[in-house]
């Protein structure tokens, strides 16, 4: 429209912007005058518009540099004229005075003049900063066009670091020359160690003279990290901090307990993340909280945690919450954690190797040695056997013990380590070392003895939780055994037994404790154990048929003898350890069975090979036991009783067969031992055995010996005891020495030698396998493959496998691969 | 993305049907009007001046002309790399994935033109208008400083809006508040929801509204009273476009299309209320009394400053000056029947009662425009001054008086600019408004104004005139090349630099000898020195360059083109004329300066063209070769005599 009307010439631009130079230095003057009424904050009767346009004028007019020049230099005679006296004004010797020279200058004169320093310092600088964006306002068009085609930092920029030139990097009017900038660290951290003191300061005046230093640089760059915040202020802050807390640590290690020692760490970290926040930076907080936890943690760690209030102190006595504190400390300085584990560890192996010595000590002690404390019934239970059955109750006591310090730990760790994974697994190992220790080789006999102990007595008349509960906690320390195969042997051994004579008292407890274990060690490790339950239930089965078919076989006869059998498969029963095994004499010795009752055995051996062929019965006779009914003549009594007394006698095998041959004798008749020996043969120390019960135990005396003594002479003489009087009409007679207990020396070693036998087959049956897969395998990896598949059942030792592997090349099971550097072997197939 | 033909067939089809169904306005109409043509024309010879003049008289820049050509096809076919430039930055489309846009890439005649037309592909662009909206938008939620005049209540949220900015878009308060125009606040029905009023606000401030967003995780029960509010909002405020706006529409094309309809009825609407009482409320006062000029806070058009320009020359004629502008010129009997009816229409006038004293003794006038802090916002310099704590940016209970420093005309072109993103004015205050915009930090406009100055300046003889080898254009010049060239370098405009050197370029003849292009050269010398150490000098470089593309132009263009042959043969006698100019001119120095081997070298040139001419009438090549070497060494003898290295 405008542009289309005819021709049109260009118009010269108006006057005033080209040709005629301007009046710079009256213009100047202009200008100078309205900043001095800016400084003086009368800015608001000034026109924005006159003054921009001033100044648009001279840039546009080249004489950009010289403006900005002049403009610095009005900045500079401003601050160092005006302003610099000013702060000047505010010092004093309060201010500069240290803590160290307590030149009559009390911390409150300090704090005082420390505030005044500060007011009139964001007061300067405030007003700067506000003169200074209007003072940019006005000269936008010099930012715009000469600073950025001459890359000038903007006047902002240049003010700013006029502020710090002029007033920061002023010397005091001391004469030793310190800089504002210096005074200022110096008096802030004089009031941070004042609030540290307990004092309370203005932390609202030294946050904005902190905004103050962040906003200034140390440069002209600018770069990040070049703030005089942090190159000034923040590293005498961080030094000054760490001296100030080596101190604190040195004097809180000695003069308070752990305990208080975390508290006050705590508060500390609290106080400096708190200070960060309110009175400086947030980015120097986690720098703060590195000293902090430098100088009073990781420094002292060791320290604290070896303090006698420490944390032996603190697990003793069971102080959860310090406990805590020392893992929280712990944690913020070490992710492992590695002092506190120490400690714990070192404890609990202590605690731990004082209940095996105790144990120790409780089953060496002689007989008369009062018993220790202990849990009631199981002392009750115990009574009648108390000697033999001391290490028994050692047994059971180390587990209770070890039990309770698991859970006193397990406690420790829930409420104070915040369940933490690697403590667990530390604690673990610990309990681990000592249950396994090589001083105190018992631990799996005693479990298996802990858990025979509860089969047979412990769990009566108690709740299915507690019952699970129990066998929950001889889980839990199986877990921690590392031979399980020895712990499989003893268990076996017990269990055999319970079964046998029917001691335990509920099947179904004993299923629910072999299921748990097969959860926690594997199917292997129940398979014989469970094969045990199978036997039990076939032989039931087995003599209810042998009774149906004994009654199928004619008449009724009065007199027959019942027979209970339980056939037991020779592999998986641990029959030697009963009593009856090899024995020095070599073949076992044939019991001479009085005619009765070889008359029913014929029979079942009969029944039994019509139904599995080929199998042969061997019979346990120190295994059994049977129910006589007795007639004791009418003899007069020792009270003057006279009458004819019946009584159910259950004894042991053996036991019948010597009362039988009693049967025959005439009443005033005897039998000597040797004579009893060659009717019966039975084996010495069964014989010896089983009359020690019938003729020595006072409530069961069925046969009187002669002489009169404890122990069992071949020359001793027997005879019935007419004048049996037993208060019930059922006796029971116990067969010594058949209760369950702990080894003997002599049986250990034995129980270890055959174990360690078992694991020389375990071993080459791994390493075979091993081999067989890979053909070839260097020495190192075969060992370290050995190890990791026997872990589940035993610990094998290296020298066992290296014997082992030895014996196999002997056997041509392997062979050494010739000529290579690393000894290797080959499978041989 | 690269579409397969029958895709883009397939495309086209359902293009034309949504056409002739009226649901989509095409992007090329056809148009056989006759500026059109004229036009087309213009763009086909590379006249960049006929086509600044046809823009800005409104021709539709996406039009096709009955061979289906668009003007920006022509002009790259044609390879006129200004003219594409001019053409693309007013808005012409050049899409990838459209059939005229990939036509349009397809014959570009060189890879720079491609290369250009690509950098402006539109779905890199945005809308020309788009700025302004921004502007308008942030109003809404701007905190400082404060520009609102009145706020909207709902019973739980309230807006902080403008006054004017509600007149211009809705009839409904544009009655309200002519009604009562101090209204500070005002409260909605309580049926509204504040979603609703929320929307609608965002529609009023030319804010992109979609539905979606707006009920953005709602129930539907929500949802449903957010847009009976909103319906019965846009009733309210007679904005019945508004539920239209609001619907989602899944085609890109279509929604840039409403997008752009939009914005374009809200410009107008602005733009009318910006005509309809800022200009026409504006105050001529004399200068020494606009002191005394007092405008009411409260305001019948809500004005919250005043701008003030004086103009420029008291003793120049009125009625002579060239072109003050179309409004000026109606001025005179314009002020004294608004004084009058000052009063009715609420703006109370200062004490001026005088009537027009201009007139008997023409003293110098200012005028004063009313004016809203909101929009002179977009001005960084404003910014700055309502921003601070100076004089300008405090309250007081009449307006404050603001003056820039330009003519009235300037004023109003910046006025227009920023509340109506229209920036058409003539080369006559090219220059002033490119200063202005400098100083007032507004890009944009300075840009429009170097636009203008570099496609009008060259006056009549034009771009094209390189089959035009000059006659004598002096007494024509549309510009001062020299004060372009200085104010390209004070504004910093790249632009005008490098139209100032292929001006001079291609009439370096007239040029060369002058002292003050030789001051121009030494300032230009200066410059880059104050830079940095180097040896060039820019505009003489700039010169050279275009020197050569001015010869090497013809040169090419002879063999090519009948036509062109023939205009060049048609010229031919004009060829000659500048060139005996010019020895007689290479004389005067020869004389004075006769040490210099450089005098001889010319005196052989002159006298190889004296005998050329003799021999070999017609065959104007081999002169411009000598030419072109004569001014080539006319360049470096300047150079030398100023002792600059080149």
């Amino acid at each position: 429209m405008i542009a289309g009307r005819g021709r049109q010439r260009i118009r010269p631009p108006r006057r005033g912007l080209h040709g005629d130079e301007i009046d710079f230095e009256n213009t100047w003057s202009t200008i100078a005058s309205a900043f001095r009424e800016i400084h003086t904050k009368n800015a608001s009767r000034l026109s924005y518009e006159e003054l921009y346009r001033h100044a648009y004028k001279v840039v546009l007019k080249k004489k950009g540099e010289e403006l900005y020049k002049r403009v610095c230099d009005f900045e500079h005679e401003w601050l160092s004229s005006e302003v610099r006296s000013a702060i000047q004004a505010l010092f004093s010797p309060n201010l500069s005075a240290g803590t160290q020279s307590l030149g009559g200058t009390t911390a409150n004169e300090r704090r005082v003049a420390g505030e005044k320093f500060f007011k009139g310092l964001k007061q300067a600088w405030g007003d700067h900063q506000i003169c200074m964006s209007m003072l940019a306002d006005v000269l936008m068009y010099m930012d715009r066009v000469y600073c950025h085609d001459h890359r000038r930092p903007s006047i902002y920029t240049a003010a700013m670091v006029l502020f710090r030139d002029d007033i920061l990097h002023a010397p005091t009017s001391d004469v030793d020359g310190k800089e504002v900038l210096r005074l200022l660290n110096h008096v802030i951290l004089d009031q941070i160690q004042m609030e540290r003191d307990g004092d309370v300061i203005d932390k609202h005046l030294i946050k904005s003279c902190v905004h103050m230093l962040d906003s200034l640089y140390q440069d002209e760059d600018e770069a990040e990290d070049q703030r005089l915040y942090n190159t000034s202020f923040e590293a005498a802050y961080l030094e000054t901090s760490r001296e100030f807390y080596r101190q604190e640590a040195d004097f809180l290690l000695r003069d308070s307990d752990a305990g208080a020692y975390c508290r006050h760490t705590r508060r500390r970290l609290y106080e400096e993340e708190e200070r960060c926040r309110s009175t400086l930076l947030d980015v120097t907080q986690p720098k703060i909280q590195q000293v902090v936890e430098d100088e009073l943690i990781k420094n002292r760690i060791h320290e604290l945690v070896e303090m006698e209030s420490g944390v032996r102190f603190m697990i003793d006595n069971d102080r959860l919450d310090e406990l805590n504190l020392i893992y929280d400390l712990n944690s913020r300085v070490d992710d492992k954690k590695a002092e506190l584990m120490r400690a714990i560890q070192k404890r609990i192996v202590e605690l731990g190797t004082d209940i095996n010595n105790a144990a120790i000590a409780a089953s060496q002690a002689p007989v008369s040695a009062p018993m220790p404390l202990e849990a009631g019934d199981k002392v009750k239970a115990q009574m009648p056997e108390k000697s033999l059955n001391q290490q028994t109750v050692a047994a059971i006591r180390w587990v209770e013990d070890v039990l309770q310090l698991k859970d006193k730990f397990d406690k420790i760790w829930e409420v104070s380590f915040q369940q933490d994974q690697p403590l667990q697994t530390a604690l673990t190992r610990s309990f681990a070392d000592f249950i396994n220790s090589p001083a105190f080789p018992r631990s799996s006999e005693y479990i298996s003895l802990f858990i025979d102990e509860n089969m047979k007595k412990g769990i009566k008349g108690k709740t299915e939780m507690e019952v699970d509960a129990v066998l929950e906690k001889a889980i839990i320390l199986l877990r921690y055994v590392q031979d399980k195969d020895l712990f499989e042997r003893y268990y076996k051994k017990h269990l055999c037994r319970r079964l046998l004579m029917n001691k335990s008292i509920s099947n179904d407890v004993e299923k629910a404790m072999i299921s748990k274990m097969k959860i926690e060690l594997g199917n292997n490790f129940t398979l014989k154990l469970e094969s045990m339950f199978k036997d039990m239930t076939i032989s039931e089965e087995l003599t209810s048929g042998f009774k149906k078919h004994v009654e199928g076989l004619g008449d009724k006869d009065p007199k027959r003898i019942e027979l209970a059998i339980n056939v037991l498969t020779s592999m998986t029963w641990p029959l030697e350890t009963m009593g009856s095994g090899d024995d020095a004499e070599g073949s076992r010795p044939r019991c001479i069975y009085p005619t009765a009752i070889e008359r029913i055995k014929r029979g079942f051996e009969k029944y039994y090979n019509e139904k599995h062929s080929g199998r042969q019965l061997t019979w346990l006779g120190n295994m059994g036991s049977a129910d006589i009914k007795a007639v004791f003549p009418k003899v007069p009594q020792k009270d003057g009783s006279f009458k004819e007394r019946r009584h159910d006698l259950n004894v042991s095998t053996y036991g019948m067969v010597i009362l039988l041959l009693f049967n025959d004798l005439p009443a005033d008749q005897h039998l000597t031992f040797e004579e009893i020996q060659a009717q019966t043969n039975i084996p010495k120390t069964d014989l010896i055995r089983n009359l020690q019960s019938l003729a020595v135990a006072p409530k069961t005396r069925i046969l009187i010996k002669d002489p009169m003594s404890k122990d069992v002479k071949s020359t001793d003489r027997f005879f019935f005891n007419e004048g049996f009087i037993g208060r019930f009409v059922k006796i029971k007679v116990g067969v010594v020495s058949s209760g369950n207990k702990v080894e003997s020396d002599r049986e250990r070693r034995e129980t270890e030698k055959k174990n360690d036998d078992s694991r020389g087959f375990c071993i080459e049956a791994a390493v075979v396998r091993i081999m067989k897969q890979r053909k070839e395998l260097s020495h190192q990896a075969l060992i370290i493959e050995t190890l990791n598949q026997l872990v589940g059942q035993f610990k094998p030792e290296v020298n066992m496998i290296k014997k082992k592997i030895e014996s196999l090349i002997e056997r041509e099971y392997l062979e050494r691969v010739e000529g290579v550097k690393i000894d290797s072997y080959r499978y041989l197939a | 993305m690269v579409l397969n033909k029958h895709q883009i067939e397939a495309a086209l089809v359902t293009e034309a049907q949504a056409i002739s169904s009226g649901k989509l306005k095409e992007d090329n109409p056809l148009d056989l009007s006759d500026n059109f043509r004229v036009f087309c024309e213009a763009c086909r010879r590379g006249d960049l001046k006929v086509c600044q003049e046809l823009i800005s008289a409104g021709v539709n820049i996406n039009a096709r002309d009955k061979f289906d050509y668009t003007p920006l096809i022509l002009a790259s076919l044609c390879g006129h790399y200004e003219v594409i430039r001019l053409l693309l930055e007013h808005g012409a489309l050049c899409e990838r994935d459209t059939f005229q846009g990939e036509r349009c890439l397809y014959n570009a005649l060189n890879d720079r033109i491609r290369n250009l037309l690509l950098s402006y592909d539109y779905a890199k662009s945005t809308n020309p208008l788009q700025p302004l909206a921004a502007h308008l938008t942030s109003l809404l939620s701007r905190p400082s400083p404060k520009t609102s005049d009145i706020t909207l209540v709902t019973y739980d949220q309230s807006f902080h809006l403008h006054k004017f900015v509600l007149a211009a878009r809705s009839p409904y308060f544009a009655k309200k508040l002519a009604a009562a125009p101090d209204t500070t606040s005002w409260k909605l029905s309580q049926l509204v929801p504040a979603e609703s009023l929320g929307v609608a606000l965002q529609y009023l401030y030319l804010s992109e509204v979609s539905l979606r967003s707006a009920t953005f995780g709602l129930s539907d029960e929500d949802e449903r009273i957010v847009l009976e509010g909103l319906d019965k909002i846009s009733r309210q405020l007679e904005i019945e476009r508004l539920f239209e706006s609001v619907m989602e529409v899944s085609d890109r094309r279509m929604l840039r299309q409403r997008r752009a309809e939009e914005l374009d009825r809200g410009r107008n609407q602005l733009e009318a209320w910006f005509k309809g009482n800022i200009v026409k409320n504006r105050i001529v006062v004399d200068t020494d009394k606009v002191g005394n000029v007092q405008w009411d806070r409260e305001n019948s058009i809500f004005a919250d400053i005043l701008l003030r320009a004086d103009e420029d020359d008291p003793y120049e004629p009125f009625s002579a000056d060239v072109s003050p502008g179309p409004s000026e010129s109606s001025t005179p009997p314009q002020t004294h029947i608004r004084n009058a009816l000052g009063p009715l229409n609420g703006i109370p006038v200062g004490p001026i009662k005088s009537r027009s004293p201009s007139r008997r003794r023409r003293s110098r006038k200012s005028i004063l425009y009313p004016a809203h802090r909101a929009m002179l916002l977009r001005s960084e310099y404003f910014l700055a001054m309502f921003s601070s704590s100076f004089r300008e940016a405090q309250e007081t209970q009449t307006l404050q008086i603001v003056k820039l420093d330009c003519s009235p005309a300037v004023l109003e072109t910046v006025l227009t600019f920023l509340y109506t993103e229209r920036a058409d004015f003539g080369l006559d205050i090219a220059i002033d408004v490119l200063f202005t915009a400098d100083q007032l930090f507004i890009e944009k406009l300075k840009h429009r104004a170097a636009i203008i100055i570099s496609a009008l300046g060259n006056g009549s003889t034009s771009t094209v005139e390189s089959d035009n080898p000059r006659g004598e254009t002096d007494a024509e010049e549309a510009v001062d090349i020299y004060e372009v060239i200085r104010a390209g370098w004070d504004t910093r405009v790249q632009r005008l630099e490098e139209f100032g050197a292929r001006y001079i370029a291609y009439r370096l003849e007239n040029y060369i000898d002058e002292p003050e292009f030789a001051g121009l050269v030494q300032e230009s010398a200066k410059r880059v020195k104050g830079r940095q150490e180097t040896d060039t000098v820019e505009l003489v470089d700039d010169i050279r360059y275009y020197l050569s593309e001015r010869f090497r132009l013809r040169f090419e263009d002879s063999g090519l083109d009948e036509m062109m042959d023939e205009a060049t043969q048609g010229t031919g006698g004009v060829v000659v004329s500048p060139m005996e100019e010019l020895e007689i001119r290479d004389k005067g120095p020869e004389k004075q300066k006769d040490g210099f081997a450089f005098d001889i070298e010319t005196q052989l040139a002159a006298g190889a063209i004296r005998t050329l001419n003799g021999e070999i009438a017609g065959d104007e090549f081999m002169q411009d070769a000598i030419n072109y070497q004569t001014l080539l060494g006319k360049i470096d003898h300047l150079l030398e005599t100023l002792s600059l290295d080149a």
